[in-house]
């Protein structure tokens, strides 16, 4: 059965780490290169970053990731370098462009940040079953409304695909022609949308009606069947993030 | 014991001009097998639906009368709580598939997490729901990789694993393929032999003379008869109402082979087969 989701199902010590540190981490990881501008601080976080995906062997599902967003950063970087208001100190020159300094650093800068943001997203999203995550948050507090919405979705779209693709099979066994050119299967997909909007309907009013006869709008508290892992040391590593996190401001408030 | 009291139930859907449901009075006990039957559009499932207080709560619409089941009345009550005393099982065994879940195990536990029952209650339950489902075996699966019969006995024992005294099956084989009907049947078997109150709309109708202790025919919104099926099948009118007598009726009627102590028509093969051995 096909899901919608990034996880990578792997046995690694990443991977058994709790959600809520996963979601602490981002916040670490975006927060203090920012509380700490510097270059340096950026790069150990990068670091880490990195090494937790190694660690977590997720690192190669990263790498598309990562191309693209190279690819964005180079053109950050090239007009940075060249045309940031404020560029004062050449630093090199490729034919008759002038690379400056200034501009070079920041742009160095506000890709670190980006990157270090992405990165950390993605040992969350890598790493996590999405049911494991949606149902921490509802643990915390999250209303089982939303956190039903976003675990269902994941399943119910390729299920809505396979709809359509039933539908496609039917209209292309009854002689339409469904592939060839845009014009050809935009032809072919106008009448799909009735068909697949009405079935989508059909099916959410029907499914809300399975959610209703098996209590979902109940007003008490609601129980979970797997129980909440708690090691000790998740304990440990969420304090630490949120210290780190503290410490870099106390750092930037004294220095 | 009465398990559903049914008094005067009217109900119009808020888009509809005309009543779904134009006074229905019926009184269900404790343990007993009702089929619900009738033409399309007579009601049916409009009927299962205010027995699970999804009429009114969750169309809303215009309402009257009243319905009783497992002592609540269900225009007083919510349907989660309602949920707790009648369980309902409609024909689309994907749309019962709440989509959430990754596996069939976690699947029956959305309703008991939805009572906020505590871990070991919740295990106890689902292994005897899937066990007696005959479905333990794909516990580890996801719900949507089962077959139509599969999933509908799964959309059963998330009901079942819920407790309810009563449990309304609405055309549960409709949209199954022979063997998925069959697998779902033996299931009905198991729930009827566990003494459980059952409300089931089929048009398989030798089913409906197979098990059930009463007939509720409806049409157009009305109940036209409620009574022993034997009574209800032999009526001569069935087939105005779009029902076809079960099959052994038909040949019985044909060769005029009466039951000889009721003077009806036999309705199972079983009954079939003692007439003609009267005969002799
Ligand atoms: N959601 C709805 N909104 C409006 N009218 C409905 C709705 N569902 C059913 N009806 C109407 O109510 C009547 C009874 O329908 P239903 O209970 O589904 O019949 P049955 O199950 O016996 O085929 C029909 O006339 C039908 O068109
Ligand atoms: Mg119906």
């Amino acid at each position: 059965m096909e899901t919608l989701s990034l996880y990578v199902d792997r046995d690694s010590p990443v991977h058994r780490v709790d959600p809520i540190s996963k979601l602490l981490y981002i916040l670490a990881a975006t927060a203090i290169p920012i509380i700490l501008p510097s270059l340096l601080t950026a790069a150990v976080v990068l670091a880490i970053s990195v090494a937790l995906l190694l660690l977590g062997r997720t690192f190669r599902r990263v790498i598309p990731l990562i191309s693209v967003i190279v690819f964005v950063l180079l053109t950050i970087l090239i007009i940075q370098g060249l045309f940031r208001a404020g560029n004062v100190t050449p630093l090199f020159q490729l034919g008759s462009l002038i690379f400056y300094r200034e501009g070079l650093l920041y742009a160095v800068r506000i890709s670190l940040r980006v990157i270090n943001i992405m990165l950390a997203f993605a040992i969350l999203i890598l790493t996590t079953k999405p049911s494991d995550l949606f149902e921490t948050l509802v643990r915390k507090g999250l209303s089982p409304r939303i956190g039903y919405v976003l675990s269902s979705v994941l399943q119910i779209i390729p299920q809505m695909q396979n709809t359509v693709g039933t539908i496609t099979d039917a209209q292309r066994s009854r002689g339409m022609e469904t592939e060839g050119s845009l014009a050809v299967r935009l032809r072919a997909f106008i009448p799909l949308i009735g068909p697949v909007v009405m079935s989508s309907l059909t099916q959410t009013r029907e499914r809300s009606i399975a959610l209703e006869v098996r209590g979902f709008s109940a007003k008490g508290k609601k129980s979970f069947l797997n129980e909440e892992i708690q090691e000790p040391y998740h304990r440990f590593i969420r304090w630490g993030l949120l210290l780190s996190i503290i410490l870099a401001l106390v750092w930037r408030v004294a220095a | 014991m009465k398990k559903i009291i049914v008094d005067n139930l009217k109900y119009r859907y808020p888009s509809a001009q005309e009543l779904a449901l134009k006074g229905i009075s019926l009184e269900i006990e404790k343990g007993q097998f009702i089929g619900v039957i009738g033409p399309n559009g007579a009601g049916k499932s409009t009927l299962c639906q205010a027995l699970v207080g999804l009429v009114p709560h969750f169309y809303h619409g215009a309402y009257g009368g009243s319905v009783v089941v497992g002592g609540l009345e269900v225009l007083k009550s919510e349907i989660s709580a309602l949920a707790l005393k009648v369980g309902l099982v409609f024909q689309n065994p994907f749309t019962q598939v709440t989509g959430a879940k990754l596996t069939v195990y976690d699947e029956v536990a959305f309703g008991l997490e939805n009572m906020g029952l505590d871990r070991a209650e919740m295990i106890e339950r689902i292994d005897r729901a899937l066990t007696l489902l005959d479905i333990y075996r794909y516990k580890d699966r996801n719900p949507f990789d089962l077959s139509g019969g599969q999933m509908q006995r799964l959309a059963i024992a998330s009901i079942i694993a819920m407790k309810p005294q009563i449990i309304v099956l609405d055309e549960p084989t409709s949209q199954l393929d022979p063997q998925g009907s069959e697998e779902v049947f033996r299931a009905v078997d198991k729930l009827k032999s566990e003494g459980m109150t059952l409300v089931m709309v089929e048009h398989k109708i030798e089913k409906i003379a197979e098990y059930a202790d009463k007939v509720a025919l409806l049409s157009g919104g009305e109940l036209v008869d409620f009574d022993r099926p034997i009574r209800v099948f032999s009526r001569p009118d069935l087939e105005r109402f779009g029902v076809a007598a079960p099959v052994y009726t038909r040949i019985c009627r044909d060769l005029k082979i009466k039951d000889e102590k009721t003077g009806l028509y036999p309705i199972t093969l079983e009954g079939a087969v003692a007439a003609v051995g009267s005969l002799e």
